[in-house]
């Protein structure tokens, strides 16, 4: 089985946040499957910082939550993203492209030398 | 701003922790489950399904316990759950906490009560704005004229403040008595007359009204008053309507203007004030040192710079006019620093007595703890196994005792309202209101704080000794053990010095106590040159304006002398110009001898002055010691005659050749009349401050007829009975003469020396209590160390020791260890003699049979401490003692 990498801190809430955006309000279960399979199976979320990170969100009003029922009939707990945490999307997601965007251009081979 | 949002989230969580528990199992239990659902949906077996989800999950445990830290405050919940245990372990020891409470409890309350007396007393005597700059301003003229000749020149106070250019203002008062005239009969009162600038100077300001303007500072403006609020509550009943009002005084009209705030008591508790009016000759006087004098500094100078600076003026008056101003120097004190002279090194003496009693405590309250971590090892060891920190465990320790000491606080600081009340009453009033910041005694901000400190300080150092005391072992060792045959070596070491310790403070404090009560007996001894049973004592006011010439003076006192002396029941009736035990010193004079040559005027003797009339010496029971005290006959007419005091002769005289000699009073160039000794008395101490008498000079009053005077008067018995007949009497003579302060002599001895008794109370208290707390401390440790020597006791016996070699060993212990500390607290207690004698009269030097039986007292406590462990430890039956093991 290849190496799975753990989530990086700081970047989970992101990927968090980004998920409820895409998919609505879903579970801690769902949250961190999505996680999982958008990353092609190369991630794996650690569930000891996935709570947490859920709890640190909702601390902080980016996200709600409240008991529903999940598909097979089961009580859980869904997460929905609030307004506060649209803007913080937003604002992560600006500042995550700017960041891999200039790491980009440190890391492009032979540009800067010719 | 989201950080404050989630910090509030998690304060909030602390709450409902169930609920939150609860969803929190509930979440995992739902993931765990749709995770198990997803694996069998892949095609896994049942078993292996639930495995791997397990697996992928990880410690379920873990993670709740990060979720927790992340919902809640770790450090504030560690804290409430140390706490919840501390209460539990205490609740399960009612003696031990009972006892570590009622102990600290004590000490901390001892602190607190004495502190509220510095606070008030030596801190915050007066309530004025940068009280600091406010300096006291006199001049010495060179002889011992005692605390209260602190006085100026009004001439010499005027060229004060335009030669040494150090204060902001310098302002002049002095104060008397006042006869207020209402509805036909009078009153006596005390007044200020103060310069316009004084309330400013204080930096105060009246409640309602004005103060004083300069123009009514000239003689015929100056019929205005300020009342205080006392007065205004007490005489008018809060009169809304009084100012603008007149009150009728000393055959005046005085109209009120101002009413001063409630607590403003400078110089101390009077009824009014009016103002200075000098006259042009009183103004430009020299020879008089009539008026007090306070100055406020100017901002940045400092109290040496402005002695410096009032005493080079001094000097040039000397030489400018050297017939009044000769030999004057200038002092400047601090007025905060005047208060020190006594009350300092009592009050030093008393906190230091107090947090004696404190360390007592805190020795006896590490014993108390020391032994039940001993008792707790097991389960320290067993904590730390389970991974418990270092660092956890102290928290664990420092909130238990932390927990105590507050505990111990609040007990404290609730007994001290009752405590601070019963210390402020304890004393007269009419002696209390000398005393500045004395009804300022009382638990406020500052002794909270102080307290709060000291429970503080207490509780983290008994938690911190605690925590090193019981991590020195590996917990391996604890568990190994088995049984109490287990040694703790240092620990019995460190208890046995705490005890040591213990037994060191109790004999200092009893020798203290000791010797603050044997000062006291000596005061109260001091009075004892006279009899001082069964003398009714008054004070004598005229109203101004009448009684103007001698003759008129000496008729009055002779009608009132022989009224009272006719009395049924009285022998004899005497006015003098100052009791004795008055706290008041006596008028101090210089004197000549005739025939003898002194050098310069200023270098005349000094000797006190006493005015009094023949019987004095009768009444108060004075013993002649050589000829023969002046008579009746000694009148204006007759011969001028002074009597003198027994160290008067002994210092001006030598050879015993007093009796003819002739003096007078003032330097060699006065003009009075010269004075034939005909007689010889003994000393009488006037004050318990003087620990010598003074030379005195006794003239008689019908020769040198005074305004005021004290009257004393002799009586069979019951002395205090025949106030309303003395009253009678001088009423019927002229009813607008006041009597003030009439009781028994005995009465107004016992109040001039009240400080010293509380004093001395407070002492011997202190003293019974580390009596009774080193007891605790010994009995402790001896009980211990036998419960732990139980199966050596019992080895000892089975072999065949009597029980009276058991019972030598727990004595013998007992008797080490009170002779460590006495060896140790005997020089220490020397040392503290030595050191307060020098501190406060009336203390002198320590009586070593006094020593003595404290010695032998704390042995005797000793061993009746270790009574019951011996006895135990005889009893111990060696079969049970070696199942022990």
């Amino acid at each position: 089985m290849a190496e799975k990498k753990d989530v990086w801190q700081g970047t989970l809430a992101l990927m968090v946040l980004k998920t409820l955006d895409t998919l609505g309000p879903l579970h801690g279960y769902g949250i961190a499957r999505r996680i999982e399979q958008t990353s092609g199976d190369l991630l794996a979320v650690n569930y000891g910082t996935l709570y947490p990170a859920l709890l640190k969100l909702e601390q902080e009003g980016y996200i709600r939550s409240e008991w529903g029922v999940s598909d097979n009939n089961r009580k859980a707990k869904y997460y929905k993203l609030t307004r506060a945490g649209r803007k913080q999307l937003e604002r992560e997601a600006r500042d995550w492209e700017k960041t891999t965007s200039i790491l980009a251009r440190f890391l492009a081979p032979g540009e800067e030398t010719s | 701003m989201r950080g404050l949002r989630a910090w509030f989230w998690r304060l909030a969580s602390l709450f409902g922790k169930e609920r939150h528990e609860e969803e929190l199992a509930q979440e995992m239990q739902a993931h765990l489950e749709m995770h198990i659902a997803d694996n069998l949906r892949a095609g896994m077996s049942g078993q292996e399904a639930r495995r791997q989800a397990l697996l992928k999950l990880g410690g379920v445990e873990a993670t709740k316990e990060i979720y927790r830290e992340r919902r809640g405050l770790p450090v504030l919940e560690t804290f409430l759950q140390d706490l919840r245990y501390a209460t539990r372990t205490l609740r399960k020891n009612p003696g031990f906490t009972i006892i570590a409470v009622l102990t600290l409890a004590l000490g901390i309350g001892a602190n607190t009560a004495i502190f509220s007396m510095v606070n008030a007393l030596l801190l915050h005597p007066y309530n004025f704005p940068d009280l600091d700059r406010l300096v006291l301003v006199w001049e010495n003229r060179g002889i011992d004229e005692g605390v209260d000749a602190r006085s100026i020149a009004p001439q010499d106070a005027a060229d004060l403040v335009d030669g040494a250019p150090v204060f902001d203002a310098l302002t002049t008062y002095r104060c008397g008595n006042f006869n207020l005239n209402a509805e036909g009969n009078v009153q006596p009162l005390l007044g200020c007359r103060v310069s316009a600038n004084f309330f400013a100077v204080l930096g105060v300001n009246p409640a309602v009204g004005r103060v004083f303007s300069s123009a009514e500072e000239q003689p015929g403006n100056d019929q205005v008053a300020v009342v205080s609020y006392g007065f205004w509550q007490r005489r008018f009943g809060g009169d809304a309507t009084l100012l603008g009002k007149a009150i009728q005084m000393n055959g005046k009209k005085y109209t009120v203007v101002g009413i001063m705030s409630r607590g403003f008591d400078y110089p101390v508790s009077v009824e009014l004030w009016v103002p200075l009016a000098l006259s042009p000759a009183e103004k430009v006087d020299r020879a008089k040192l009539s008026l007090v004098s306070l100055g406020r500094l100017k901002t940045g100078v400092s109290v040496a710079q402005a002695r410096i600076a009032a005493d080079s003026v001094a000097l040039r008056l000397q030489q400018e006019y050297p017939a009044t101003n000769a030999n004057r120097r200038t002092e400047v004190l601090q007025l905060r620093k005047e208060l020190y002279l006594y009350s300092l090194p009592l009050f030093l003496l008393l906190q230091a007595a107090a947090v004696l009693v404190l360390l007592l405590a805190c020795a006896n309250l590490a014993n108390l703890l020391f032994a039940r971590i001993f008792g707790r090892q097991k389960e320290i060891a067993v904590r730390t196994a389970l991974g418990a920190g270092r660092w956890r465990l102290a928290r664990l320790f420092v909130t238990e005792t932390l927990l105590l000491s507050c505990i111990a606080g609040g007990v404290a600081i609730a007994a001290s309202f009752w405590s601070v009340k019963i210390l402020r009453t304890s004393i007269a009033p009419s002696w209390t209101m000398w005393v500045p910041g004395w009804d300022g005694i009382q638990v406020d901000r500052a002794v909270l704080v102080f307290t709060l400190l000291l429970v503080a300080a207490v509780g983290l150092l008994f938690g911190l000794a605690s925590v090193l005391h019981s991590n020195h072992k590996h917990p391996y060792t604890t568990l190994k053990e088995t049984g109490r045959s287990g040694m703790l070596g240092s620990t019995g070491r460190l208890r046995s010095a705490l005890v040591v310790v213990q037994v060191m403070f109790a004999l200092v404090l009893l020798v203290c106590a000791g010797l603050t009560a044997q000062g006291f007996l000596r005061l109260v001894d001091a009075y004892g040159g006279y009899q001082a049973a069964n003398v009714l004592r008054t004070e004598i006011r005229l109203p101004e304006k009448s009684y103007a010439d001698s003759s008129q003076l000496t008729s009055l006192y002779n009608r009132i002398l022989r009224g009272s002396a006719a009395l049924p029941g009285a022998s004899a009736a005497s006015v003098v110009t100052n009791s004795p035990a008055s706290n008041v010193d006596n008028e101090t004079t210089f004197f000549t001898i005739r025939g003898r040559s002194t050098v310069k005027a200023t270098q005349a003797p000094s000797a006190d002055l006493q005015i009094s009339s023949p019987d004095y010496f009768s009444v108060l029971g004075i013993p002649l010691v050589a000829g023969r005290v002046y008579s009746s006959a000694h009148n204006a007419d007759a011969a001028r005659v002074a009597v003198i005091s027994r160290s008067m002769a002994a210092r001006y005289f030598p050879q015993s050749d007093e009796l003819g000699q002739q003096i007078r009073l003032g330097a060699s160039d006065s003009s009075e009349p010269w004075m034939t000794i005909v007689g010889v008395v003994e000393d009488v101490r006037q004050n318990w401050w003087n620990p010598i008498s003074r030379p005195t000079i006794y003239e008689p009053f019908f020769q040198a007829p005074q305004r005021s005077m004290v009257f004393l008067m002799r009586v069979s018995s019951n002395p205090a009975s025949y106030s309303s007949a003395v009253r009678d009497v001088v009423r019927g003579i002229d009813d607008q003469i006041t009597l003030t302060g009439i009781g028994t002599l005995e009465r107004e001895i016992t109040d001039s020396i009240a400080i010293i008794r509380i004093m001395g109370v407070l002492m011997a208290l202190f003293g019974c209590v580390a009596l009774a707390l080193s007891s605790v401390g010994v009995y402790g440790v001896l009980a211990e160390s036998v419960a732990r020597r139980i199966p050596e006791i019992g080895v000892r016996l089975a072999l065949g020791a009597e029980p009276r070699d058991v019972m030598r060993l727990v004595f013998g212990q007992a008797l080490k260890l009170t002779g460590i500390g006495l060896a140790i607290g005997v020089p220490v207690a020397f040392a503290m003699n030595r050191a307060m004698s020098s501190l406060i009269f009336g203390i002198v030097s320590i009586n070593l049979l006094l020593l003595a039986s404290f010695t032998v007292l704390l042995f005797g406590v000793a061993l009746a401490a270790a009574y019951i462990p011996a006895r135990r430890a005889m009893r111990v039956d060696p079969m049970v003692a070696l199942r022990y093991e």
